[in-house]
């Protein structure tokens, strides 16, 4: 590995660490770092100190990371399956189909809110299922073009549907937003509970589609010599990052813009474009930008809560544009 | 010898369109076959079709002895490699790197290379002459680096059959001439090369054995001096050419206009 690679993924590593920290320290009440490591470790005398850092900190430290991992390989492995720089969860249905299954629970069956993580997997998965089965049945199937027109058409679908619900119930629609902007809560560990197999599947998945994505990079006929079925890779690197993706929104709500940026800052800073980088790379990116960004919202007007989703717009956009400036 | 490659009558369709209608190739070690013949005629579909990257609907493709449709991912990738005609330029990508992705045909999934591996993609840098360019990305390349590259890649499979499809289509003379050394040198290391080709003068310069196709058939094989006659010519092209050969140079005289009148008499 390069330098430079080394040393983007060493910040990252930091930054992530530092971000970890911030997040099981900062808050409504500051608990100083040394209390939190002796709380981690057992070694406190308990108090409403270790309830703050075991019961609301600590589960929604480990969310924003495993959520921020998760759809920082979603986004990378639907760049490279795709060959398309746009690529997102959203272009796969998963965003719209999630939105959809969440705002269904919130709107239509308000007493049922614990059900809202898997109403929002379930048609998360949906819409990406939908859209594979368009994109790549019947000869002539998994073209990058049909796949990403499918997408937009299932997302607008579900888009729709969203919009329908919100207007036929618009006094409800106020407890959807937090969903749709996209933002962690402080609710223990029952949603990764539920949700945990789905992202394990998902990040082994993506491990194994690593190789395969950069034999993709050198084209179809290239990736056919070296014994590989395009098509197929297209397919199961697609269907790893719908059920990170998936599972993020069940977790995060919808937080898109994660996904597609944090990829493109990481083969940016390291100059490559090898999966063997930017896979494992854009989770550490992922985790440590909505790590940091979910403490920020949490700090910034406390103890009032922000939504995470547009802090990390505001945290992200400036890094993402002035590396865009620097590589043209 | 089991030939390293013995296609025959093989026939492909495409969406209702016969493009082969029974083409044959045989290739042996340490030979040079190209396939000529004109646009349309499926030189790159027969290749495509033998290679496996488009299954046959018809016809024996054996790699080795071992019938195509028993050759799956990394066996099939041992036997053959295929450098196909447009290279994809993708931005990120270091000369190093594209190689290294070659050599990736002998990994199962998730495990890394070993010292041997390493060498063979060095190698395979060497023997297609980009020592020097290993960090250079693939977008800065020139078009003959990018083919060299392109074989290299195929090099690192380690397969003992490389088949390029145009690989000089988009070449200029220089590199045109760069790229036939280089495959002629392969050869005589050993390696059987196809080369997808129209240029019958780089052709009848660089093959031990032409095979010329015409609407989807294979038509004749031989050396390219005995095969490669005018009368063929005019049948397959439809051109009056005579193929001139004269201390290891070629070239094609070709009737490029009607002869004039005062030319004729």
């Amino acid at each position: 590995m390069s330098i430079r690679r080394t040393a983007v993924t060493v910040t990252l590593l930091v930054a992530l660490v530092a971000a970890v920290v911030a997040s099981l320290s900062f808050g409504a009440v500051d608990v100083p770092f040394s209390n939190v490591i002796d709380i981690l470790l057992g070694r406190d005398t308990p108090g409403p100190q270790t309830q703050i850092v075991e019961v609301l900190r600590l589960p929604r430290t480990v969310e924003a990371l495993l959520v921020g991992a998760a759809l920082g390989v979603a986004g990378a492995l639907l760049q490279g399956a795709l060959a398309n720089p746009l690529a997102s969860p959203d272009v796969i249905g998963v965003t719209g189909g999630a939105g959809f299954g969440a705002v269904l629970i919130i709107i239509l069956y308000p007493d049922s809110i614990a059900l809202l993580p898997v109403g929002a997997l379930v048609f998360g998965l949906t819409a990406a299922a939908l859209v594979f089965f368009i994109g790549f049945a019947g000869s002539g199937g998994g073209g990058i073009g049909r796949v990403i027109l499918a997408g937009i058409a299932i997302a607008s679908l579900f888009g729709a549907g969203t919009a329908s619900l919100m207007a036929a119930y618009p006094d409800r629609v106020p407890s959807a937003i937090f969903f749709l902007v996209g933002g962690l809560t402080s609710t223990g560990w029952n949603t990764l509970d539920q949700v945990w197999p789905y992202l394990a599947v998902g990040f082994i998945v993506a491990a194994f589609m690593i190789r395969p994505l950069d034999r993709l990079l050198l084209g179809d006929d290239v990736a056919s010599s070296l014994g590989s079925k395009p098509r197929t890779i297209r397919l199961v690197a697609a269907f790893a990052a719908a059920v990170l993706a998936s599972a993020a929104a069940a977790i995060a709500g919808l937080l898109s813009f994660l996904g597609l940026v944090v990829p493109h800052v990481v083969r940016l800073a390291g100059g490559t474009n090898n999966h063997t980088f930017v896979v494992p790379v854009s989770a550490i990116g992922g985790a440590a930008l909505l790590v940091a960004a979910d403490t920020l919202a949490r700090v910034v007007r406390a103890p009032i809560e922000m939504p995470v989703g547009p802090f990390m717009v505001l945290l992200g956009v400036p890094l993402f544009l002035w590396l865009l400036r620097k590589a043209v | 010898m089991t030939p390293l490659l013995e296609a025959s009558g093989v026939e492909v369709t495409i969406g209702g369109t016969e493009i082969l209608r029974g083409a044959d190739l045989t290739l042996e070690a340490g030979e040079l076959v190209a396939v000529v013949g004109p646009n349309g005629a499926g030189k790159s579909t027969f290749a495509r079709a033998f290679c496996g990257l488009r299954r046959p609907d018809a016809g024996t493709v054996r790699w080795s002895g071992t019938d195509l449709a028993d050759l799956k991912g990394r066996k099939l990738a041992r036997l053959r490699a295929f450098v196909p005609q447009r290279a994809q330029v993708p931005n990120g990508v270091r000369v190093s790197d594209a190689v290294r992705i070659g050599r990736s045909a002998h990994l199962k999934p998730l495990q890394g290379f070993t010292a041997d591996d390493r060498e063979t993609i060095a190698n395979s840098i060497a023997r297609a002459g980009m020592v020097g360019f290993e960090d250079r990305m693939l977008s800065t390349l020139s078009g003959g680096e990018m083919q060299r590259v392109q074989i290299a890649v195929g090099l690192a499979q380690g397969a003992p059959v490389l088949v390029a499809d145009e690989p000089t289509a988009q070449l200029d003379l220089g590199a045109t001439a760069q790229v036939s050394k280089l495959l002629r040198r392969l050869v005589a290391d050993g390696l059987g090369v196809v080369l997808i080709v129209h240029d019958l003068a780089l052709a009848a310069a660089i093959a031990d054995r032409v095979v010329v196709m015409c609407d989807g058939r294979t038509i004749a094989t031989g050396p390219p001096s005995e095969v490669l006659q005018s009368q063929l010519i005019a049948d397959v092209w439809g051109v009056e050419a005579e193929l001139v050969r004269h201390q290891g140079r070629s070239g094609l005289h070709v009737e490029w206009l009607e002869p004039t009148r005062a030319e004729s008499s």
